[in-house]
């Protein structure tokens, strides 16, 4: 976590705007409001409820003209903005106007296209209309399986009217049946009641064209479907010429429009008195310097900035910026998945780094996961961009992979027990089939470090926020969980059985400091991290079932009577546990992370570090 | 006692996979419902849906510990 710096920067009110681009080039200044006694916020005002318009226009333009997204385009104040806030307006109507014709023109075309599958089926039934030039036709489409609709149709339809009715049917490709209803026109009316109370759905002509009947409707249709795409192009041609005409100026405009709004946004922060203005932020410790020298070149002196004082670790309104090295850095797509630590506190990305690939891999522990993983993590890796989501996720998956591959190696795992069965693999470090105890064991020891480190980050948490009382008591419960864990290995002839006695008596001791130091509730407390360090056995539950079923898969081959059912039913449990290994053990090495380890010292509620900075259109949903 | 044994695993793991399941199967449509409400929960909803998980993972570990502990 970065130490900040209040600072201070104060100057003649004519250089507030001028010092403000200053700071928003710098990219560095945090920010708040001025605590100055007697000064007031005064919101954004009428300029940037204009500005906020102009973006939106825009924006709305561009989005509908359908410009390609531009990672930064530079920002190009307008000769004058009222010119700009016509273009904008204007180009947004136009391109609204066109984009909502080409939807509706695409619309069209696909509704006509659908009704083109009925058609071609009627096409060939439509000399039949002819042959009843006073009769009405009725078309129908029958669902696909509806077995023998047609048959039933014409039955009752056939009572209903005493035949004066032609029912001739046509299968259409998608398994429905296209159905020509020939009625003379004394029954019309009834077969179209008869149709409409047996939920026999009429196919209408398409809208648009003019025509009722479906025969004089055809040729229509066809001229438009012929239309629809002449007209698509024209209007596209029309907007890639708006789209080039504008497109670069509205896109600088939008940059423009985004820097100033942030410069608005941070000059209300600032207490402007008749002659004076004062900004106060946060900026990192090392930047002070930077920030010094570069306002006093390019403002003068007559614009000073001033460090208000190196906060304390217990400063809660200082903003967060977590800074991690580049190798643990992927890992804080973990931390941040919870509200950020508060400033001071400590930022748990360290640990989770280390630990949490561990878990992963000792729960998985077999070479041919692993390399099942590392091939995740490079797919995931080439398909990202640098400082993404994804490219953070590929960076954890490639160490959950090589954690996997390590252990696997101890534990003689490949894809279970195929590596021993077919190369001889022999485990380096244990066999979890076998060694089920050790294995358990294992992981309860690494449940003890885990929690009592959790303890420990929570005395230097404590102490680092002044209360050394609670520090003292989160000390001593790490002590009592380490001299119980202790006692238990003397009792249990671990260690030497003379230890157990010396342990007993200074838990004994221990026990009345703790409560004198955190209350009564420090005993359920210290009860609590006992249960929680039994939640550790998942590692060698999920372990040692993931194992199994790679074990079951492996025996397939030689169970199923054929080699060639049980080499794909074998694939088939394989590919099953890796499905599994890649969620199962990403729960709950989480969950082992959020409950028992951050719970025991992690205290969210930090804001986060946002400088005055020129927009990015990628960080900024632009 | 072998088949006693037996039964006792069985039980051992298969109580707390009932128990498990009806945890989990109140848990999940909640966490559902808040979900489509507040995306932003989804990881305490992860961990509200893994922690029923802990009765039969312990229960699997004192079924192997029956099992393996006569072997």
């Amino acid at each position: 976590m970065i130490r900040m710096t209040r600072v201070r920067i104060a100057g003649p009110r004519t250089l507030l705007d001028r010092t403000l681009r200053v700071l928003q080039d710098l990219e560095v200044v945090h920010v708040v409001r001025a605590e100055i006694p007697g000064a007031h916020a005064s919101p954004p005002g009428r300029e940037a409820r204009r500005l906020r318009r102009i973006v939106e226009d825009d924006e709305a333009a561009l989005r509908s003209l359908k410009a390609p997204s531009v990672a930064s385009r530079p920002s190009v104040e307008p000769v004058s903005l009222p010119r700009a806030a016509a273009l904008a307006r204007r180009t947004r109507r136009r391109a609204e106007r066109l984009a909502g014709t080409l939807s509706a023109l695409e619309d069209e075309r696909v509704v006509l296209l659908r009704y083109q599958e009925f058609f071609a089926a009627f096409e060939s039934l439509l000399e039949h209309e002819l042959a009843w030039p006073d009769g009405r036709a009725f078309y129908v489409v029958l669902r696909a399986g509806a077995g023998d609709a047609v048959r039933r149709l014409r039955t009752s339809l056939d009572a209903a009217v005493d035949g004066q009715i032609e029912v001739l049917p046509r299968p259409l490709p998608s398994g429905e049946t296209a159905v020509l209803i020939l009625a003379s026109a004394e029954v019309a009316a009834k077969v179209g009641q008869l149709l409409s109370a047996s939920r026999v759905q009429e196919l209408p002509a398409p809208e648009g064209l003019g025509e009722t009947s479906l025969l004089r409707a055809l040729p229509a249709l066809r001229a438009r479907l012929t239309e629809i795409p002449k007209a698509i192009a024209k209007y596209e041609a029309e907007r890639r010429a708006v789209r080039e005409a504008v497109q670069l100026e509205l896109e600088s405009l939008r940059t423009w429009l985004h820097d100033r709004l942030l410069v608005l946004e941070a000059r209300a922060q600032a207490h402007t008195g008749s002659h004076l203005f004062v900004i106060e932020g946060w900026i990192p410790g090392p930047e002070l310097d930077v920030l010094t020298t570069r306002v006093l070149h390019e403002l003068g002196p007559e614009v000073f900035v001033e460090g208000v004082a190196t906060e304390p670790w217990s400063r809660g309104d200082a903003p967060v910026e977590l800074a991690n090295p580049p190798l643990f850095r992927p890992f804080e797509v973990i931390t941040r998945t919870l509200p950020l630590p508060r400033y001071g506190t400590i930022d748990p990305t360290p640990f989770v780094a280390v630990f949490f690939p561990m878990f992963v891999g000792m729960m998985l522990g077999d070479v041919g996961i692993g390399a099942l993983l590392v091939v995740v993590a490079v797919v995931l890796r080439l398909r990202s961009r640098p400082r993404t989501t994804l490219r953070s996720v590929a960076a954890v998956a490639g160490a959950c992979a090589a954690f996997t591959v390590v252990f696997g190696l101890l534990f003689g795992e490949l894809f279970g027990d195929l590596g021993a069965r077919t190369f001889g693999m022999r485990p380096l470090g244990f066999d979890r089939q076998e060694a089920i105890m050790p294995f358990l064991a294992l992981t309860l020891a690494l449940g003890v470090v885990h929690v009592v480190l959790g303890l420990v980050l929570a005395v230097v948490n404590a102490w680092r926020q002044g209360h050394r009382r609670q520090a003292l008591g989160r000390g001593v419960a790490a002590l009592m969980v380490t001299l119980t864990v202790m006692a238990l290995l003397a009792a249990l002839r671990l260690l030497p059985h003379a230890l157990f006695t010396p342990l007993v008596i200074a838990l004994l001791v221990a026990f009345p400091i703790l409560i004198l130091l955190e209350g009564v509730i420090a005993v359920i407390e210290l009860v609590s991290n006992f249960g929680q360090i039994l939640s550790y056995a998942r590692i060698m539950a999920l372990g040692t079932a993931s194992m199994m079923l790679a074990i079951v898969a492996n025996r397939m081959v030689g169970a199923m009577g054929s080699v060639l059912v049980g080499v794909l039913f074998a694939l088939l449990f394989h590919v099953v546990n890796f499905a599994i290994g890649l969620f199962s053990p990403t729960i709950h090495a989480l969950r082992l992370h959020y409950v028992e380890f951050f719970g025991r010292f992690f205290s969210p509620g930090g804001t986060a570090y946002r400088p005055l900075t020129h927009w990015h259109p990628s960080e900024q949903g632009g | 006692m072998q088949n006693a044994l037996a039964l006792a695993a069985a039980l051992a793991i298969g109580l707390p996979a009932v128990a498990t399941a009806w945890a989990q199967g109140r848990i999940g449509p909640a966490a559902s419902a808040a979900l489509s409400e507040k995306p932003e929960l989804s990881t305490t909803a992860i961990i509200l849906i893994a922690i029923p998980e802990t009765m039969v993972i312990l229960g699997f570990v004192v079924a192997v510990l029956i099992l393996r502990g006569n072997m």
